[in-house]
């Protein structure tokens, strides 16, 4: 096994565990959440760290509640019968949820701005407001120019497929690309090739609970 | 932009992970007959309690799981770094969504420890973000493996919970470790690997050897007795 692949396994191994214990950002839930939909592997791995999450809890020293958490809950039950939310889904259906409900219409030109020729992007936007990811597009044997990132930046391949230095990747596969490190992904010639990426500097869960999502920093 | 013809296999059909328990063919037949010898076929005490809050609406049911999880819910909240009052308040919510979504627990989907951890963990990414999630539809019959029979599901999903455990008394300890801090801990990869004084990339590894023991455990083909 090289490097790459080495380092890749531990990464989705890594986000996969912190994907149970809830610990993810916003666009980083949503791309293992569709990785999970399109890989049957990871997702039986996340059915065993589910059960890993009930073992552990129940395995928590147990702290008290207020002495009256219990009539509070049970008076709120009594008069509960708030309905339960539909999900709706976008029309992108031949792309897999959850983040086809993020990507605008394919063929709607105003939401895709071209990002060089033959590669055009969407940026995502989380309710999470300082968060951000990218949807890129790219058309059959386009090659994206060589370029680095100035942070490391995981992809989730949705269709399609792209080569780079470091290997191929297919729909469901999730590429580690390190700070630093140059690559020039070619997709394809069979289709175009989307993919979605999320880049480190975002990958911050925020709140008071902020967990500092620091993965890939050597 | 024209899209080719492009196929995607799209397995789940939520918004969230779903529960949804695929025993391999490979171990149902010899598992299942052990298990129905030794007994252990039986629920757990909680899996029946649930059952009964989503099938009758039975308070006293209910009451006895929240005196048991809410106040293990509420610590595991703590550990991760929430401060006391909102980890009491989202314990609270957690229990108030197990009763509302009680009826769509299925026993031999997961066990109902596993269902709780879901919901609190939910629970509590909603409050860090404001927004109301819907959860998993775990009723969806079109998740359900249709060739396998039910007490089949049940049996094997206890033997592969029984397994989980057993693999995690096993680790090496600086692999338990890493997954304790993982689930417990509001700590960073990069933090975990400070304190513990190692690089970074070998908590990574570390998690992944972790993990691949116990997929391995899973996938052994004997039971583990009791």
């Amino acid at each position: 096994m090289n490097d790459q692949v080495s380092l890749n396994n531990q990464v989705l191994d890594a986000l996969l565990v912190d994907y149970a214990a809830g610990a993810l950002s916003q666009p980083l839930e949503i791309l293992i959440e569709t990785h999970l939909a399109m890989n049957p592997e990871s997702a039986k791995t996340m059915q065993m760290l589910m059960q890993l999450g009930g073992i552990l809890l129940e395995e928590c020293e147990p702290v008290s509640l207020s002495e009256d958490a219990l009539d509070k809950v049970m008076s709120a039950i009594a008069e509960d019968e708030e309905p339960l939310q539909k999900v709706t889904h976008s029309e992108n259906s031949f792309l897999p949820r959850p983040i086809s409900d993020y990507i605008p219409d394919l063929s709607c030109t105003k939401s895709w701005r071209s990002a060089g020729i033959g590669i055009a992007r969407h940026d995502v936007k989380f309710s999470q407001s300082d968060m951000r990811a990218t949807i890129y597009r790219i058309q059959p044997s386009r090659a994206v120019p060589s370029h680095s990132h100035t942070g490391s930046e995981i992809t989730l391949v949705l269709a399609g497929g792209f080569s780079d230095e470091s290997g191929t990747f297919g729909p469901g596969d999730i590429a580690v690309q390190e700070a630093g490190e140059v690559h020039k992904p070619v997709a394809d010639a069979d289709g175009e090739c989307i993919v979605f990426a999320v880049n480190e500097g975002d990958i911050r869960l925020a709140g008071p609970f902020g967990r500092v999502f620091s993965l890939l920093v050597k | 932009m024209i899209i080719s013809e492009l196929k995607v296999d799209v397995v789940s059909e939520s918004n969230h992970f779903q529960l949804v328990f695929k025993p391999q063919e490979t171990v149902d037949q010899t598992m299942g007959t052990s298990l129905m010898n030794d007994n252990s076929k039986k629920l757990s005490t909680w899996d029946e309690l649930l059952v009964r809050v989503g099938r009758d609406r039975d308070k006293s049911a209910f009451a006895e799981l929240f005196d048991y999880f809410a106040p293990r819910v509420k610590s595991f909240l703590l550990r991760f770094g929430t401060d006391m009052s909102l980890a009491e308040e989202i314990a609270q919510e957690a229990m108030i969504m197990v009763w509302r979504r009680a009826e769509t627990y299925d026993p031999r989907q997961s066990a109902a420890s596993t269902w709780i951890f879901t919901i609190a963990r939910n629970k509590r990414i909603d409050r860090l973000r404001r927004e109301n999630r819907p959860l998993p539809d775990m009723t969806d019959p079109a998740v359900m493996p249709e060739s396998i029979e039910t007490g089949e599901i049940q049996v094997a999903r206890m033997q592969q919970e029984k397994k989980i455990r057993h693999a995690l008394k096993n680790l090496p300890e600086e692999q338990a470790k890493m997954i304790f801090s993982a689930y417990y801990e509001e700590k960073s990869h990069r933090e975990i690997a400070e304190e513990s004084g190692v690089a970074l990339g070998t908590v990574k590894s570390r998690i992944r050897l972790a993990l691949n023991r116990m997929r391995a455990q899973i996938d052994k083909d004997e039971g583990i007795t009791p």
